[in-house]
């Protein structure tokens, strides 16, 4: 009991950060209440969601809800990936629900999962790394490393393949960071607008940092968006050219 | 598709297992904070608010819960997607057949019915032609029988004025004599009168 009482009050002390100090987040102990938090949610919504499947039509409000974002997730996935996008969907999905659940959080807590930015490097790695993974899955280690070295060139311009192949390493790399800071820049900077028109109106006891809440809310959905769209592009990069996807011809490097 | 795919990738028990890994490896990261990890002070210091332990940790739990939800409910809702849209084309296909089959019987039906009245009409007018034959005989039947009994009748007619004109004139020449017999009031031959009384009406007839 006393931790818990341990683990509110850090939670309010991380959640009330003074100004000027670097927004930190929780704590390793209060992200995973936050994350178990969001996961209980969400399990608790799919499992509410299961009860209404069946092989006819769903009834469920919430099997509706969730089958009509998880064919907007397959369209996504196979419009940009193509055909074999399907395969995808499972780890779209949960991204797109990690991080839109972390992102509501944002509306009502102090701090939220998706305002930390370790958390938001753990997903981009994943991410960036699934995509590593699945390009040599699909071209093979050579096939893989090679496409870096962009195109064949000869003569005097073959200088330039080592080059290339360095930024496009480089670039994959700041794909991460890309994911992450854009994440976390919303979500965080969503909170900092908000304490900052709050204090504001702190004189008048208006707060205005409320009036903020349609665009935070707005927000949560393109971030998810964003970055489960960012995947689906990224993937379709390294696997459309051994699936031959006429969709996937216009995103080659 | 996805159980197919899962089938071919990393096994759920091996990511469960390096999952838990890294969630306890970054607890242990971020709680203790190694001194290999101290770059993390400099970078908050920079304003990068960085805890490279609970980035492993993140990995480890996402590891861990992606093929858990799609166990748990991904993959029974795209069955279920997938059985729904499988049974709305059978049911399609159903429907598209039973309307076939409903035009068929309705060609069917049409031709039988066709087929029904053209046989009724051919017999109608099948009757009406023997119905009309059979006016024709009964009408000729009786056409004869009529003659037949005029004839008759004329035969009949003239015998019966054959006799009485034979009675007539047996009884006209029996008055006849008669009546000479008491105007002459004399025996004449009787034969003979009669013989002259024969020859006058025959004389008569003749005229007449």
């Amino acid at each position: 009991m006393g931790d818990l009482l341990h683990l509110g009050t850090t939670l309010l002390a991380e959640g009330g950060a003074e100004h000027g100090a670097a927004h930190h987040g929780a704590n390793f102990v209060g992200l995973m209440v936050y994350l178990v938090a969001i996961i209980g949610v969400v399990v608790y919504l799919l499992a509410d969601a299961k009860k209404g499947l069946n092989n006819r039509y769903f009834t469920r409000w919430t099997t509706q809800r969730l089958e009509q974002l998880y064919l907007f997730v397959e369209n996504m996935a196979v419009g940009i990936i193509g055909a074999h996008g399907r395969k995808y969907i499972p780890m779209v999905m949960t991204l797109w629900l990690l991080i839109f659940f972390g992102n509501l959080t944002a509306l009502f807590f102090a701090t939220s999962p998706t305002a930390d930015l370790s958390f938001n490097l753990g997903l981009a790695l994943i991410a960036v790394f699934y995509v590593q993974w699945e390009g040599m899955r699909a071209n093979g280690v050579g096939g893989h490393f090679k496409h870096f070295a962009g195109p064949k060139l000869s003569g005097a311009l073959m200088i330039l393949t080592p080059m290339i192949f360095i930024i496009e390493l480089v670039s994959e790399m700041m794909k991460n960071l890309s994911l992450s800071l854009r994440l976390y820049g919303n979500i965080d900077g969503g909170h900092k607008a908000a304490e900052a028109m709050n204090e504001l109106g702190k004189s008048a006891y208006v707060p205005f940092g409320a009036f903020l809440m349609p665009l935070k809310l707005m927000t949560c959905v393109v971030q998810a968006l964003i970055f489960t769209l960012l995947f689906c592009v990224y993937l379709s990069l390294v696997t459309h050219a051994d699936h031959g996807d006429a969709h996937g011809e216009a995103h080659a490097h | 598709m996805s159980s197919a795919n899962n089938s071919k990738g990393v096994p759920y028990i091996l990511k469960l297992v390096i999952g838990l890994v890294l969630m306890f490896g970054g607890m242990y990261l971020s709680v203790q904070k190694p001194e290999f990890m101290s770059f993390q002070e400099s970078l908050e210091k920079s304003g990068i608010p960085l805890d490279l332990g609970k980035t492993v940790a993140i990995i480890g739990v996402f590891l861990i819960l992606t093929p858990l939800l799609d166990l748990f409910f991904f993959k029974p809702l795209q069955e279920s997607i997938t059985n729904r849209t499988t049974e709305l084309e059978g049911t399609f296909t159903e429907a598209e057949n039973l309307r076939s089959e409903m035009t068929r019987m309705k060609t069917e039906y049409e031709d039988r019915l066709a087929r029904t009245e053209a046989e009724a009409r051919e017999q109608i007018q099948s009757q009406i032609k023997e119905a009309q034959d059979l006016k024709k005989q009964l009408m000729a039947d009786a056409q004869a029988k009529a003659d037949q009994l005029r004839k008759e009748a004329e035969v009949e007619i003239a015998n019966q004025k054959k006799q009485a004109l034979t009675e007539l004139r047996v009884h006209v020449a029996t008055l006849s004599l008669q009546a000479t017999e008491k105007i002459l009031q004399a025996n004449v031959d009787t034969d003979r009168n009669r013989k002259l009384i024969d020859d006058f009406l025959t004389t008569v007839e003749a005229k007449n």
